[in-house]
């Protein structure tokens, strides 16, 4: 059977040997956002660093054959456990300045001799395959000459729309929370009364930015006072900038029982290939990890395989290809809504897949977690492999913490002394049995916490 | 801003600690001036919105988010501060 790299490199380009340049441009979002009124956003954001280091994750879904563009060098510690491993790995390119507050992709472009190594990879077939393709990835495409292995950043800004997952669901009859979109104010004066008529009988509504990273960019809204309250905000916004044009929707609140996320891959020719479904853990809104396999019964699964189907085929039509992953839930009568959002990008379980087919065995349970870190220094590998000593994972088949991204563990570090900072440790944790999993899980957090004297929830 | 009106700090700091109580689910005793948003209470982009919104409700404000910056919740404290400048 053909493995998951070779499945997309062929949807994506056509052939299954040819060489990617992986970019880890994580929260592309931000980037299809530019532009578009929604929400009333503050200019900041709290974890820019460790977001923008999630970029290393790519090292992990490229083949030996392949080349990942990281911000940085990766810890040599880490390098050489992967090794260990057996793990074989991608030829990394490193940009000339790592600047924090930016993405990869922005790195990238002001590197000129990167940008002259890129072109060269062009003439020998090697093709660009970012998280997600936004102007700045086509600009690097450009710039280099490079070309890209996905649609335009205007096809996949589309489709990543959530007003085009709902005109999608609805047109498709698949199941989803009622609810209305608005591209102009006057539609959303009208969803504001529409949603009006839910809050009065005690429903909750969320109003969501049409172009918000998973868990951001919504606000949820439990009585009319607070739907007047924001609706003034956004009228104001509007009309400060002299635009009524909005991006955002409002839906009605479904109570759930499970978050799942399902994956599938639109090829270059149309056709559909269903790729896998995950449970997502998430802890107020934020995304924590996925439990695979997801806990579900044999009519769900036929659910999100026929959604898959109708909603891979649709997106075909509308000039997308490429690796898509779409958010859903079960409502706590076990009703299936199938399509929450639509992801037409790469996503967080694209980047486990590789290691998965490497080193989990059937019957193997895996949960793909993060543990949050409150650090005070750098934690080099060195010292996190001595602190997890006889918790990682030893080889295929085996039980324990695979790490398959550090650089967000110490990409908040400054330079001034005794200033804590915020890492995150991703890593895939496998076991023979859900027992064994929440031990590790629990002596591995508990290990964190007392090297790190902080709390690792 | 339509009117002006002086609110005493005091009861702009009392607002925000209730407002923020109530949003990340904590207990309000817990919360004093010197609270840090982001480092002690977790505050995110999301909650960020959800206590803009109360205080405009609450206080009677009005923001322009194009004006907040990230010092201005960096405790309890600066945040007051900004609110009393906006009110």
């Amino acid at each position: 059977m053909q493995n998951f790299l070779s499945r997309v490199k062929t949807a994506l380009t056509g052939a299954a040997d040819t060489p990617l340049v992986f970019l880890g441009n994580f929260e592309v979002e931000d980037q299809w956002a530019d532009g578009e009124a929604g929400l009333p956003r503050t200019a900041f954001r709290s974890s820019a660093a460790v977001v923008n280091r999630m970029d290393e994750f790519a090292m992990l879904l490229a083949g030996a054959d392949d080349l990942v563009v990281l911000k940085a060098a990766p810890d040599e510690a880490y390098l050489a456990h992967l090794g260990e491993l057996g793990v074989a790995l991608p030829r990394l390119l490193t940009v000339a300045r790592n600047n924090p507050e930016q993405t990869v992709t922005k790195d990238a472009l002001a590197d000129p001799a990167l940008l002259t190594t890129l072109g060269e990879l062009a003439g020998r077939g090697a093709m660009l395959s970012p998280h997600g393709t936004s102007v700045l990835e086509e600009e690097l495409a450009e710039r280099s000459g490079l070309p890209l292995a996905t649609p335009s950043a205007a096809v996949c800004k589309a489709v990543n729309s959530k007003i085009y997952s709902r005109r999608v669901a609805d047109e498709t009859g698949l199941r989803q929370a009622a609810g209305w979109t608005a591209d102009t104010l006057d539609e959303l004066e009208s969803a504001v009364e529409e949603a009006r008529s839910l809050l009065v009988f005690g429903r909750r509504v969320v109003v969501k930015d049409a172009f918000g990273v998973s868990g951001k960019g919504i606000a949820v809204i439990e009585n009319e006072q607070r739907l007047d309250r924001l609706h003034t905000m956004i009228q104001r916004q509007a009309a400060k900038s002299g635009d009524n044009r909005v991006s955002l929707l409002i839906e009605e609140w479904v109570d759930k029982v499970a978050d799942l996320n399902y994956q599938f891959t639109v090829a270059r020719d149309g056709s559909v290939h269903f790729d896998f479904v995950k449970e997502a853990i998430t802890e107020g809104g934020v995304h924590k990890g996925h439990r695979i396999p997801a806990r579900l019964d044999q009519r769900q699964t036929g659910e999100v395989e026929k959604a898959a189907r109708v909603l891979g085929e649709r997106l075909a039509e509308d000039g997308f290809h490429g690796v898509v992953g779409v958010d859903a839930m079960v409502d706590p009568d076990g009703q299936l809504y199938p399509v929450i959002e639509i992801n037409a990008r790469n996503n967080m379980s694209t980047y486990q897949v590789r290691m998965q087919e490497t080193f989990v065995a059937e019957g193997q349970i895996v949960l793909a977690r993060q543990y949050p870190l409150r650090l005070t220094g750098r934690l080099p590998y060195e010292r996190l492999r001595r602190v997890l000593d006889g918790l990682l994972l030893s080889g295929p088949g085996g039980s324990g913490l695979l790490v398959n991204n550090f650089a967000t563990v110490n990409a908040g570090a400054s330079e001034e002394r005794d200033r804590s900072f915020d890492g995150r440790l991703y890593g895939l944790l496998l076991a023979e049995d859900q027992d064994r999993l929440t031990a590790l899980d629990a002596e591995i957090a508990g290990r964190l916490a007392a090297e790190t004297e902080g709390s690792v929830r | 801003m339509s009117e002006t009106q002086v609110i005493d700090p005091q009861k702009i700091i009392t607002v925000i600690s209730a407002a923020l109580a109530d949003v990340l689910k904590r207990d309000p005793d817990s919360i004093t001036e010197t609270t840090r948003l982001f480092d002690d209470l977790g505050l995110d982009s999301t909650s960020v919105l959800e206590l803009l919104m109360r205080l405009e409700d609450e206080i009677g404000v009005e923001f322009d988010t194009d004006t907040l910056e990230q010092r201005h919740f960096e405790s309890v404290a600066t945040l007051a501060d900004y609110v009393a400048e906006q009110a």
